[in-house]
């Protein structure tokens, strides 16, 4: 459902906000800065990215691919070790009781068990192998928007965030009352706001 | 007023402008007067999604199927339900999409562009793959802009003085559409 793809979805932010001078120079050092860093060898439980569109293992961008005539496009990618309740559930269990025998103790205080828990969800975690998501943009920069293609609202806050940690711009989803600002001229916006839902029967 | 405020008590401009994009579109067998662009196809096709209510009491509809004539959702609009999401084919030009369009986020899910010459798949050379991804970029845009301009038209006949003739008219349609 991606750019690539044979069918595609996707929703549009507008970014706020003057882009810096020499802004070619600003991305290629921002899109570096916030590339993509694997964690598969690594027992980290969480890494997030860019890479290029075409290759979820290329976070080098030779030649600036991510620059595609006035768009920037770009992958976002977010790796992410992930213990299921199920299995935390079952080796804290197993734990307590292999615990109790040990001590000769009937039940575990409420600290020990939390500790248990804590000492489980670290093993497990390493144990688990990273998984890895990945959702495409294009940042059109002649009219300062961008397509994200996602509609997960997980996703597009970890977006927002994330453009704004890497680019220091503010992204705001275009929902149709923000789109209309767009489509009209003052006098207009401001009879717009003034309108209520209509009853159509 | 933040998005999520923004979203809860404006989401009745996008389900008005939907439903008033089907009427239009039945208006005149489907074609619409775009100004500048001429006229444009735009067909609501047999997929479409109502909603009544907020919160704990949102009720959905969901209509399909392929040789109907969208009897429920008519009689749904009928019924004071709002129209959330319609697939919808567009034609402007030489080019055709297929989208579905969601009123409350304007999202375009599922959208299948025209075919064109650069389609074909071949990314082994950069410069083909760049005129790919451009051309796909640029025909995505190119729906948006579409939904814009029947969007601009609607949001100036909805705050323009013409507003209650068009109300009138698409009561009528809901009328008759449920009737038939």
């Amino acid at each position: 459902m991606g750019l690539l793809s044979r069918t595609s979805t996707f929703v549009r932010y507008s970014v706020e906000g003057q882009l810096p001078d020499n802004f070619w120079d600003f991305a290629a050092e921002r899109i570096a800065q916030f590339s993509f860093q694997d964690i598969d060898d690594t027992f980290d439980e969480y890494s997030i990215g860019w890479v290029t569109v075409d290759n979820m293992f290329d976070s080098t961008f030779a030649h600036a691919s991510y620059a595609v005539g006035d768009q920037i496009v770009l992958s976002m990618r977010i790796d992410e070790r992930k213990v299921s309740k199920t299995l935390l559930k079952k080796f804290s269990l197993k734990e307590e009781e292999r615990l109790k025998k040990e001590r000769q103790i009937p039940r575990l205080s409420r600290n020990q068990r939390l500790q248990v828990k804590e000492d489980i969800h670290l093993q497990l975690i390493k144990k688990a192998l990273p998984l890895p998501s990945v959702y495409e943009l294009s940042w059109n920069l002649a009219n300062n928007t961008v397509l994200f293609f996602s509609i997960s609202a997980k996703a597009q806050s970890i977006l927002e965030d994330f453009f704004k940690e890497c680019f220091g711009l503010t992204i705001i989803l275009q929902v149709p009352y923000l789109a209309a600002a767009n489509l009209l001229d003052h006098s207009e916006q401001e009879r717009l706001k003034e309108i209520q839902p209509e009853i159509l029967v | 007023m933040d998005l999520v405020d923004i979203i809860s008590e404006k989401k009745f401009l996008g389900q008005e402008f939907l439903t008033w994009l089907w009427y239009k579109s039945e208006e005149r067998g489907g074609a619409i007067l775009l100004p500048e662009a001429g006229d444009i196809q735009v067909v609501f096709e047999k997929h479409m999604l109502l909603e009544s209510g907020e919160g704990e009491s949102l009720e959905r509809l969901i209509c399909k199927g392929l040789q109907t004539e969208l009897q429920e959702a008519r009689t749904g609009l009928l019924m004071g339900k709002k129209l959330e999401q319609a697939r919808i084919y567009l034609a402007k030009g030489d080019y055709e999409w297929r989208l579905s369009l969601s009123a409350t986020l304007f999202e375009f899910r599922n959208v299948s562009l025209p075919k064109t010459v650069a389609s074909s798949d071949d990314s082994s050379d950069p410069v083909a793959w760049e005129a790919k991804v451009l051309e796909r970029i640029g025909m995505s845009e190119e729906a948006m802009h579409t939904i814009d301009e029947l969007f601009r038209m609607f949001l100036k006949i909805r705050i323009s003085s013409g507003w209650s003739q068009e109300k009138a008219g698409i009561k009528a349609w809901i009328a008759k559409g449920a009737e038939n």
